[in-house]
C-alpha cells in the first residue's frame, strides 16, 4: 500500500469520521469510485449507498451514507454526506418498510424529479440494509 | 400607614419578578452555550462545500442551472423571514422584521415565508395570513431547513417568485446582534469573479461526470445548508440578546428594590416619630392636668 491519507466525512450536524485511510470507496452518480491516496485533485457527486473506508491498522468503516460529494486532493480526501448511518444505527425492519413504500410510490410518480426523490430514498433504505446483511 | 403597606407589597412583587428574570437570563446562558456548540459542529460542513463550491465556479464553462439565472421577471421578490419563536428578548425579533419591512418598501410585490413563530405573526400582520411557515426551534433543525428549502425552489423553479432572499439575525457578539438580509438565488455573478480571485494555487481539477452536473448537484444543498446555518445562527442571536435583556432586566428590578426600600424606612420612621411625639404630648398634657 501506497500509505494513508487523511480522510473525513461530515454532515451537517458533525464531523462523523476523521482519521487516516488506505482507500475510500464511496458510491458516484457514475458508480463506485475508488481513492487511494496521492489521488489527483478530483470532485464527483454522491449517490446514497455504502461508504467504505480502510482505516490504517486495518480496521474497516461501513456507513450507509445519504446524497453527498467528495472530494480527493493528493493530501486530503473530504466526504459530505446528508447523513451517515453506522451498522448499529440501523433498524432493518425500518428500512424494510421504508424500502417497499418508496418503491409502491416510485411506480406512480408524476415527473421524473419525483421518480429521482424516490430513487433516493429506494438508494439508501438499501445501503441500509447491505448494512446489516454483513 | 397605608403607604407603608403599599410599598412593602411593591417590593415583594419586584422581588418575584427579579426571581424569574434571574432564572431565565440563566437558561439563556445554557441555551447559548449548546447553540454555539451546535454552529462550531456546522463548521466543517460549511467550509468544505464552500471550497467545493469555488473550485465548481471556477471550472464551468457554461452554467445551466436556474439558480445561475435570474427568475423569471415581473414574478414578485420571495423572502424568508427568520426570528426566533418567543419574546422576551428586548427588540430582537422587532429589528429583524424592521429590516424585512425596510425590504418591503423597495419590494412592494414581496412573498414572504416565515422560519419562527414571530415572523408568523409579522408575515400576517403585513397581509399576508396564509403563506407557508415553519418553527424555529423544532428539532432537527436541518429537516426543517430542507423543508423550507425545498418550497422555495419549487416557487422559483415554476416561477412563482423572482428571487430567494433571506432575513434572519447575524450575531456579530455576545452583546451584538444585528438583522441582515441578502440574496441567495439567483447566484450573484460577482460570487463567479470572487471565486476565481479567491481559488488557490490547486491546478486542474477532475471532475466526474462533469463541473456543469456535479454543480447542479451542489447548488440545491447549498440552498440548505445556508437555510440550516442561518437557522442556527439566528437561534444562538436569540439567546444572547435574551441573556442581554433578563440581566438588563435584573439589574433594573434590583435599582427599583433599593429605590423602594428606602422610601420605605423613611416612611416608617417617620410613622414612628409621629406615634412618639403623640405619646409625649399626651403624657405632657396629663401630667400638666
Amino acid at each position: 500500500m501506497a500509505g494513508t491519507v487523511p480522510f473525513k466525512l461530515i454532515t451537517p450536524t458533525e464531523v462523523v469520521f476523521e482519521g487516516d485511510a488506505e482507500l475510500v470507496i464511496a458510491v458516484g452518480t457514475e458508480g463506485e469510485e475508488g481513492i487511494l491516496p496521492h489521488h489527483a485533485p478530483f470532485l464527483t457527486a454522491l449517490r446514497p449507498g455504502v461508504l467504505r473506508a480502510n482505516k490504517s491498522g486495518g480496521n474497516r468503516l461501513e456507513l450507509a451514507t445519504g446524497e453527498g460529494f467528495m472530494q480527493a486532493l493528493p493530501d486530503r480526501v473530504t466526504v459530505l454526506v446528508d447523513r451517515a448511518l453506522r451498522f448499529e444505527d440501523v433498524n432493518p425492519a425500518e428500512a424494510r418498510n421504508e424500502l417497499s413504500a418508496a418503491l409502491e410510490r416510485q411506480k406512480s410518480a408524476a415527473d421524473p424529479a419525483a421518480f429521482a426523490r424516490e430513487q433516493a430514498i429506494i438508494d439508501f433504505a438499501n445501503a441500509k440494509l447491505r448494512l446489516t446483511h454483513h | 400607614m397605608a403607604a407603608l403597606k403599599d410599598l412593602r407589597d411593591r417590593i415583594r412583587s419586584l422581588r418575584n419578578t427579579q426571581q424569574i428574570t434571574k432564572a431565565m437570563k440563566q437558561v439563556a446562558a445554557a441555551k447559548i452555550r449548546r447553540a454555539e456548540q451546535a454552529k462550531k459542529q456546522a463548521r466543517p460542513y460549511a467550509d468544505t462545500l464552500d471550497e467545493m463550491l469555488r473550485d465548481l465556479l471556477v471550472n464551468v464553462s457554461s452554467v445551466d442551472h436556474p439558480f445561475m439565472k435570474p427568475g423569471r421577471s415581473g414574478a414578485p421578490s420571495g423572502v424568508i423571514l427568520m426570528t426566533a419563536d418567543k419574546g422576551l428578548a428586548g427588540a430582537f425579533n422587532a429589528n429583524i422584521i424592521r429590516e424585512a419591512e425596510q425590504y418591503r418598501n423597495s419590494h412592494s410585490d414581496a412573498l414572504f415565508y416565515s422560519v419562527g413563530i414571530k415572523a408568523r405573526n409579522a408575515v400576517r400582520r403585513l397581509g399576508q395570513p396564509d403563506r407557508p411557515t415553519w418553527p424555529l426551534s423544532a428539532q432537527p433543525k436541518i429537516s426543517t431547513a430542507r423543508e423550507v428549502a425545498a418550497r422555495v425552489t419549487e416557487d422559483f423553479d415554476r416561477g412563482a417568485i423572482s428571487d430567494i432572499t433571506l432575513v434572519s439575525a447575524q450575531m456579530i457578539s455576545m452583546m451584538v446582534q444585528r438583522p441582515y438580509a441578502r440574496t441567495l438565488v439567483p447566484v450573484e455573478p460577482s460570487a463567479r469573479d470572487e471565486a476565481k480571485a479567491q481559488a488557490g494555487p490547486r491546478g486542474a481539477v477532475e471532475f466526474a461526470p462533469s463541473p456543469e452536473f456535479v454543480l447542479s448537484r451542489l447548488l440545491p444543498k447549498y440552498l440548505e445548508f445556508t437555510l440550516f446555518a442561518a437557522m442556527l445562527e439566528t437561534d444562538a442571536a436569540f439567546f444572547a440578546a435574551q441573556l442581554v435583556a433578563m440581566n438588563n432586566a435584573t439589574d433594573n428590578a434590583g435599582k427599583l428594590i433599593d429605590e423602594l426600600t428606602v422610601h420605605m424606612n423613611n416612611a416608617r420612621q417617620a410613622a414612628i416619630t409621629k406615634e412618639l411625639l403623640e405619646i409625649v404630648s399626651g403624657a405632657e398634657a396629663l401630667a400638666k392636668a
